[in-house]
């Protein structure tokens, strides 16, 4: 008889991937989409295995390292993934017994040919079994940075450099809401659709739906097992997208008729809600800078079946003098560090860099400097990141204002009410995990002088 | 010791029903030294004589917690359920779901002729069912629930990287 592969193992190999580089819901996706005679509830115990492992990774290697005398960094990659995936399911899958854990990682580590290591797994993890209520945790009277990275798993330097920026309490605060479940959210087309008739026909198809926050159209749905199944999706009546990122859209307030142009658009998504405000008038100039990326947006361009877009491929940190003072309004929504999505994508916390920081800075500098040339006078400049991090937003907000011929104007005449603060009267708006009932997005309204 | 040839679906000798072993021959020490060897090698968890076309009731599995001979093995008791994929050393590459009971007891010899009870779970129990199964003549495909599905049992060693 052969073993045949089992659900660990599938998510063993799914997390190997995402070691090697590859995004944690491309992994998942690709490999389910293999698997797809695996019953809802395996699908299920791999999806949450992977995600589960991936967000608690850095706690779980501070209990490895607690109980083994050879610690996480120094062990061979497929070795520590099994030890972590276990030591998981010991802590937080309580469905498990743990005698499984253990005995499925021993039989792993075997049947990835680490056979000499298979008593060294059964150790670890049979003393972590034995032992895990002795596991002493970072004090925080003593230092509050570590006792928060271990807790919530996100590395040490982004917890220092968010407790600086938004202090100790808020960053708890956004640090739990990373970890937090969170329902799909999308966007119910305004225009050419009735939402009432959308949401119908998404309750219709047994999907579960709630009214997101902020803005009426934008819905959190549940308890469907693909979006393709979804009638609503396949005929482009919604558009999956975070509240932040719709409001992208509110923030630019189009009018009817305006020439737009999205300079990092792919795949889209904002380009044709701000095609969709200008209902079916004007043209918005969705542009990214490869094929690949083109190709995206029009996938979803044909989906929703929106005339007044058109995606082009353009590399936003060359000038193209084509464009030079000709559009009414322009979106910078540039390639940023993400930590505003963590939340979704749990190993973008563990891929931080400082060099790789300066060099998103200088990228974002570069493509602000184009992209306001493309303003018309008086026209406007939205610039937005999904991240939270004070270099990318503010400080290159203000290197902006003093370095080009535009003003801030208040976002609050776009926004709904529970949103203005002294920020939004002034023009910019930094939304935080678990503060916001949404991702972390950074949204700023420049307007041209002359 | 050495490698035998695996037989594979469709081969008559995998149909056959097996003939007790009476004595523990020199031949029967090789036959299950071969068996266990061929087993390791071809990454299976457990392999019965009629696999390497031999038909006695010999089996040998090691489901990760070392390895067991079965000699005229008979299944005492069986309880309990568990459904998942399974596959075989004589049906290359293709994998199925078959439900098993979750816990088996064996009665067997061993090498020695002196009996012996084991008892399984899980991966084991599942193990236990399927080479007694192969003592009779039965392959797991007469079980399968749905289609059948081809697998892949590759990066074996999982050291390779980009």
């Amino acid at each position: 008889m052969i073993n045949g592969i089992n659900d660990r193992e599938l998510a063993l190999n799914i997390l190997l991937d995402i070691e090697n580089g590859e995004h944690s819901d491309i992994a998942v996706r690709e490999t389910l989409s293999k698997h797809q005679f695996l019953p809802k509830q395996e699908r299920a115990f791999i999806t949450r295995l992977v995600e589960g492992t991936l967000e608690y990774q850095l706690q779980l290697d501070y209990i490895i390292d607690f109980y083994s005398n050879i610690s996480v960094d120094k062990m061979k990659l497929p070795i520590r993934v099994i030890l972590r995936s276990a030591v998981y399911q010991i802590f937080y899958m309580d469905s498990v017994p743990d005698s499984a854990a253990v005995n499925e990682a021993v039989r792993l580590a075997q049947k990835k040919g680490f056979f000499n290591l298979k008593s060294f797994v059964n150790g670890v993890l049979r003393s972590i079994v034995r032992e895990k209520d002795k596991v002493t945790w970072p004090l925080r009277e003593m230092d509050p940075a570590r006792h928060l990275s271990v807790r919530y798993s996100m590395p040490e330097e982004l917890v220092k450099e968010w407790i600086e920026a938004y202090g100790e309490e808020k960053t708890e605060t956004m640090l739990a809401a990373f970890l937090e479940e969170r329902p799909v959210t999308v966007r119910c087309r305004t225009y050419p659709w009735d939402p009432a008739l959308v949401r119908k026909s998404l309750e219709d198809q047994g999907v579960h739906v709630e009214q997101g926050p902020y803005l009426p159209y934008a819905l959190r749905i549940s308890g469907y097992d693909h979006l393709r199944t979804l009638d609503a999706f396949v005929k482009g009546k919604i558009q999956v997208q975070d509240v932040s990122s719709m409001l992208v859209a509110e923030a630019a307030a189009p009018e009817k008729g305006s020439y737009v142009i999205d300079v990092c658009a792919a795949p889209g998504g904002k380009s044709l809600h701000i095609a969709d405000k200008m209902e079916g008038t004007g043209m918005v100039e969705a542009r990214d800078v490869s094929e690949y990326k083109k190709g995206l947006i029009e996938e979803n361009i044909a989906r929703l079946n929106s005339i007044n877009v058109q995606a082009k491929v353009r590399d936003a940190t060359v000038f193209d003098a084509e464009s030079e003072c000709r559009a009414d309004i322009v979106l910078a929504d540039v390639p940023c560090s993400g930590y505003g999505v963590i939340g979704h994508k749990p190993e973008i916390k563990y891929r931080r860099s400082a060099a790789g920081q300066e060099e998103l800075v200088i990228l974002q500098r570069s493509i602000l400097n184009t992209a306001a040339e493309y303003v018309k006078s008086r026209g406007v400049l939205i610039y937005s990141t999904c991240t939270i991090s004070r270099a990318e937003n503010e400080e290159n907000m203000m290197w902006f204002l003093n370095s080009h011929p535009f003003r801030l104007e208040s976002l609050d005449p776009y926004l709904p009410e529970e949103l203005h603060c002294e920020s939004t009267g002034l023009g910019y708006l930094q939304m935080l995990p678990g503060i916001h009932d949404s991702d972390g997005f950074f949204i700023a309204r420049f307007r041209r002088n002359f | 010791m050495a490698l035998r040839t695996i037989r594979t679906e469709g081969d008559p000798v995998l149909s056959k029903v097996c003939r007790p072993v009476r004595e523990i021959t020199p031949r029967i020490r090789t036959l299950v030294d071969d068996m266990l060897e061929t087993m390791y090698d071809a990454g299976g968890v457990g392999l019965a004589a009629p696999q390497v076309g031999i038909l006695k009731r010999v089996v040998v599995i090691d489901v990760g917690e070392g390895p067991i001979v079965l000699i005229n093995p008979e299944i005492l008791e069986a309880d309990g359920e568990q459904t998942g994929d399974e596959g075989c050393l004589s049906v290359p590459g293709m994998a199925g779901k078959v439900t098993r009971p979750m816990h088996v007891k064996v009665k067997a010899q061993d090498l020695d002729m002196n009996e012996q009870i084991l008892e399984g779970e899980e991966l084991l129990a599942r193990a236990f069912c399927h080479e007694l199964d192969h003592l009779e003549g039965k392959l797991y495909t007469s079980l399968v629930e749905g289609e059948l599905h081809e697998v892949n049992y590759d990066d074996e060693d999982g050291e390779e990287e980009e």
